[in-house]
This record gives C-alpha cells, structure tokens and sequence, in this order.
C-alpha cells in the first residue's frame, strides 16, 4: 500500500516497485473480491426479494396474511391456494385470451417488421432518410397518449370486444423491432442479393428466400419480445375487452374476490405468480435474444 | 459491441446508394424499381403509422375541442375552452407537479443504479452471466405481477417491510398511503433498472480497452477514469435512457396496480402522492367520462413531452459525446 503512492506521477517507475510488491496486492484482490461478491449476493437477493414475497404469500392462509405483526414463513404450506386460484376464476379461459391475443401479436409484428427492417437496411429510395428519423422518433412517442382515442375510434369501428385491434396492431409492425431487424439485414453481407437480382428474382423473393431463412436469431428474438409485451399488456385489453374475453393480466388484477366483494389477498398472489412463471421461463430460455435485443436499441 | 457494430453498417448504407447510381447508368429501371420496392416494403409500417398513431392524435385534437362524453348525443364544440379550464383546474397542476417530480427523482436513480450494476457485473467474476440474468429478471416481470409483489410487500399488516422495520423496533407504516406511496413507487421504478444495467454494460464493453489503460498509465485513479473516460463514452446511451426514462414515467400506471381498488372508479381513490397526470386523466376519462376534457390534458401533456425531450437533447448536446470512428470517415 505503502509502494503505491510514489509511483502516480512518474511512469518509469511504476513497473519496478509493482515487481517488488507483487505479493501484496494478491489478498487486497481477494478482500475486495469478498466485498464484491457479498454486495452482489445482497443485491439481487434484494432484487428478488419482491418476487420471493409473492410466492411465500400465495402459500399462506388468509389469517397469517392478514395477521400483524407479519409471519415470515406459513405455519402449514397451503399448496392448494395454486389449485383454488385456478378455480375460483376461469383461469384457463383467461390464460387462452393472453395466449391468443400474445401469439397473434407476436406473429404478426415480427414478420411486419422484418418486412420492413428489410426495407430500411437493404433499400434506398427518397425520403427513406425522413421516414427513418420519424420511425425512430415514434419509438419515444407515449403510447398511452395514442391507446385513449383509439379505443373512441375501434368503438365507432365495432372492433371493440374483438382481436382485430391486435391484428392491425400487430400488421402494423413496431418501431422497436424495426429497428432491430434494419440492424440484423443491414449487417448481412451483399453478395447474398447480387446472384438473386441477376436471376431476376424480385425483392420479396429474396426477403423471403434469402434473407428471413438467414435471421432465425433475431425472428425469435422478437417474437419473445413482442410476446412478452402483449402478455404483460394491462391497459390495451382492460380497455378493449370485456369481462369474459379478457386476459389474464386483468383478471388477475381485478376478479380475485369472493361473492361479499372482499378481495381474497393470498389466492390472488398465487394467481399472479401463476400469471408471472411463463413469462420468467420463457425469459430465461430466451435470455440471449432479450438481452441482444435490448442492448441493440439502446446505442441508439 | 454496439458502437463498433454501428461504424460499419454506416460504412455499407453509405456504399449502397452508389451501388445503385453504378447500376442506373444501365438500366434506369432497376433504380426506379428499387425506389417502388422500398415503398412496398414500409408501407406496413407508413400505413400503420398514418392509421393508428397520427389518426388517433388528430382525432384526439379534435375532441379537445368539444363536449364529447360518448354518451350524450348533446355534445358540441367549444373552441379552447377545455384547455381554459385545465389551466385553471388545481389539480392539473397539482398532478403535473407530482410527476415531474416522479421523473426528477425516478429517472437519475434508476441510471446510476443501473449503471452502477452494470460496471459490477462488468468485472471479472465467477457466475456474473448467473447475476446479469437474475438482476435483469425482475424488468421481464409484467406490471401486474409486479404491482401485487409490491403490494404484499408494502402491506400494512402482512407485508415484509413493516416486519423488518418491526425487528428494528419501529412501527408499521402505511406505506400504500400518503405519503409514503411515492417512495413506493420509486422503489418499483428502481426495482426493473436490470433493463437499463444491460444497455450500459453493452455499452461499458465497447468502450476501448487502450483508453482505460492509457489513463492508468496515466496514473488515474479507478474513479477518475471512469468519471473521465467511461461517463462521457457512454453518454449517449445515458441520454437514451434519460430521455426513454422520463417518457416511461409520465406514463407509469404503476399507481393504479398499486392500489386496493384497481377499477377506473379507483382511480379518484389514489393516494393523493401517486395521483400522476397520468392518473388525472383516467379519471377524467373512467370516472367522470369527459372524453374532450381527457382529449385536451393529453394533448397538453404530448406537447409537454416534446418540449422536455427538446430540452432534455438541447441541455445535454455539449456533454454527449459521440464515439464517431475516425476510419469512418474517409
């Protein structure tokens, strides 16, 4: 510790006196790497500590949750709280509507914006420059200020109460995803349309042919992405779809209570982790393509 | 990863334009037909723009302007008067007020949290993929999830804070009530900055090593260079965040999740401290039905937004340096 000091200002030095001292330095790594190690231990566990929670109240009786003080653990672990979760709703029927609306979403907005990622990375044309900057720009646009007068507009429409708003939406392909597809395509390298267009093949034979076989990593990227979003979706479906065709984010939220209209805490908890679990394992299979697909958008 | 991966797709939509002028002196056909293929290609995504943003926005302009309840046939127009009376409506400003200050204080300290895991994961340690993955978990946690995990733990009775403030000697808190609720919300805000520690530590790892290790040469300490090399190099991925940040925040519903009574008639119940904007207009919407009066505090807010984004880009384009890679340029 004592050696470090001099050394700061004179380059030529440093390397003698780190010679001398190199056996010290070698525990203050480990202390350090102790300290790192305890920090991130307590971090995530703090991180997780909230989800923890969720799962120690769903096994709980509706007498410990509302006991205070609080009781850390279930004095009996009430297993068929995950069973009466299922029944006191139609969870199933919940669970069918997100998967529905999730995979129609999902589906459709990959391909659309694979669609069109392939036009922005692979294609020029005037005004391309100004459609790219108002594509990106819409990705900041607040959606929630959008989702109030389109539920007026699918009202008027009839599509209130059906999937078609996911359809268009999903049709419509999503900024974040373009952008993700136009980085994939724009990365690939030219010689893969140049035989093609010599062929004669046309532009959607090769983004079919060519190029969309080739994105395998990015089409499941997005669908993950684009299914988790539809999944976790609580505002979209709250308002544009009624009790029974609703998904399970609202459900969960709202209908866990008994015929008294007091709500029943503990099976609600384990509803939502029921609600949670799928979107978590798919998290961690996928995990790559999250993580490649957040990283990406984010250097913008 | 990303910054270098830019370079080089630059380099390639640079090349192709003059790929295709090469082509055009041939056959000017396959330009004009390359330029028809473009248009058939973002058409989804124009027509879906028009359709379903901007449609819905000038639709939404239009009822600013009007009675509009959805209900009544007797609606009619009413020039500005819908924003004459939201600017004289206390609670507009008072909801304003709030979530300005929700994004002041969430936005900054989500960063520095999450940039903060970023550069302890970024170390070489064993199982760091493990905790990359496990801090990163609870940003993939849908809303809902998270607002009842947040609400078992913050209950008054049951909930695992009071029962460690309890080992500490100290009482319950209503924490899901005025005015403890908004330090609640920060801490759901804090709990998802896995997402935000991901995209500082792509951008941590494309930082090049030479600069870190001249500034060692150079005899800078570990927090000189970081304040010194690795801020200002990720400074464009710290005003993504912030500008992402402060637009998610405006439209967090995270209050209404949070609350016992989650249906639009629950909203006028919210603790007074997380009654957002956000929420003002649920309730101008849900509660009372007053589309036009809804219509006008939404316009007022996206116009809001613009002028914060504007600000935001405008204050920081001094400080935000952008890695531009002198091969680049030639």
């Amino acid at each position: 510790m004592t050696a470090t000091s001099p050394t700061a200002t004179d380059p030529t030095a440093t390397r003698p006196v780190r010679v001398a001292s190199a056996p010290r330095p070698a525990p203050r790594i480990r202390v350090n790497r102790l300290v790192l190690y305890t920090a991130l231990v307590a971090i995530t566990g703090l991180f997780l500590g909230p989800f923890g929670w969720l799962v120690i109240s769903g096994l709980k009786t509706p007498a410990e949750l509302a006991a205070s003080p609080v009781h850390w653990l279930p004095e009996h672990i009430q297993w068929h709280n995950f069973a009466d979760a299922y029944r006191l709703i139609d969870f199933l029927g919940y669970a069918r509507n997100s998967l529905v609306i999730a995979l129609i979403y999902a589906t459709l907005v990959t391909l659309s914006s694979a669609w069109v990622g392939f036009g922005f990375a692979r294609l020029e044309a005037p005004g391309k420059k100004t459609l790219f900057a108002i594509l990106l720009g819409s990705m900041m646009l607040p959606q929630m200020i959008t989702l109030l007068p389109t539920y007026l507009i699918f009202a008027k429409l009839g599509m209130v109460d059906t999937y078609w708003p996911w359809v268009l939406w999903g049709l419509s392909s999503a900024p974040y995803l373009v952008f993700l597809f136009r980085q994939f395509f724009a990365g690939l390298p030219r010689e893969l349309e140049e035989a093609a267009i010599v062929d004669g093949c046309g532009w959607s034979g090769i983004f079919w042919r060519i190029f969309l076989p080739q994105s395998w990593p990015v089409l499941s990227a997005s669908f993950v992405i684009a299914f988790t979003w539809t999944w976790g979706d609580y505002i979209a479906p709250q308002l544009l779809l009624s009790t029974d065709r609703t998904t399970l984010a609202v459900a969960v939220m709202s209908t866990y209570v008994t015929s008294a209209g007091t709500p029943v805490t503990n099976l609600q908890a384990a509803a939502s982790v029921m609600y949670v679990v799928p979107i978590l394992l798919i998290f961690l299979v996928a995990q790559r393509g999250f993580v490649a697909g957040t990283a990406t958008t984010g250097l913008k | 990863m990303t910054v270098d991966q830019m370079t080089p797709l630059a380099d390639r939509r640079g090349s192709a334009p003059a790929a295709g002028r090469a082509g055009s002196r041939r056959h000017t056909s396959v330009v004009t037909r390359r330029h028809r293929a473009f248009y058939m290609f973002a058409a989804p995504w124009i027509i879906g723009f028009a359709l379903l943003t901007v449609a819905p926005m000038a639709y939404a302009l239009w009822l600013s302007f009007t009675t509009f309840d959805g209900i009544s046939p007797n609606w009619h127009y009413v020039g500005l008067g819908n924003y004459r009376e939201l600017f004289s409506d206390a609670q507009t400003w008072r909801s304003l007020g709030r979530t300005g200050l929700f994004a002041i204080t969430s936005v900054p300290l989500s960063i520095v949290a999450g940039l903060g895991l970023a550069v302890l994961v970024n170390r070489p340690l064993k199982a760091r993929g493990l905790f990359r993955t496990l801090l990163y978990l609870p940003a993939v946690v849908p809303p809902v999830g998270a607002g009842i995990a947040f609400k078992q733990l913050f209950d008054q009775n049951s909930g695992a804070a009071n029962g460690v403030l309890n080992l500490f000697g100290i009482d319950a808190l209503g924490w899901l009530a005025d005015p403890y609720a908004r330090y609640v919300l920060i801490m759901t805000v804090l709990w998802t900055a896995g997402n935000i520690m991901i995209i500082s530590l792509a951008g941590l790892q494309d930082i090049p090593r030479e600069l870190l290790e001249a500034a060692r040469i150079d005899g800078a300490s570990a927090w000189r260079s970081f304040r010194s090399v690795t801020v200002p190099l990720l400074s464009p991925v710290l005003l993504f965040q912030t500008v992402t940040g402060v637009i998610a925040s405006v439209q967090t519903i995270m209050p209404l999740l949070l609350a016992p009574d989650p249906t639009p008639a629950g909203i006028t119940a919210l603790p007074q401290s997380t009654y957002l904007y956000m929420m003002h207009v649920f309730a101008e919407y849900f509660a009372f039905g007053r589309y036009g009066y809804a219509s006008a505090l939404l316009w007022v807010l996206f116009v809001l937004i613009l002028v914060a984004t504007g600000l935001i880009f405008r204050a920081t384009s001094g400080v935000v340096f952008y890695n531009v890679d002198p091969e680049a340029k030639k």
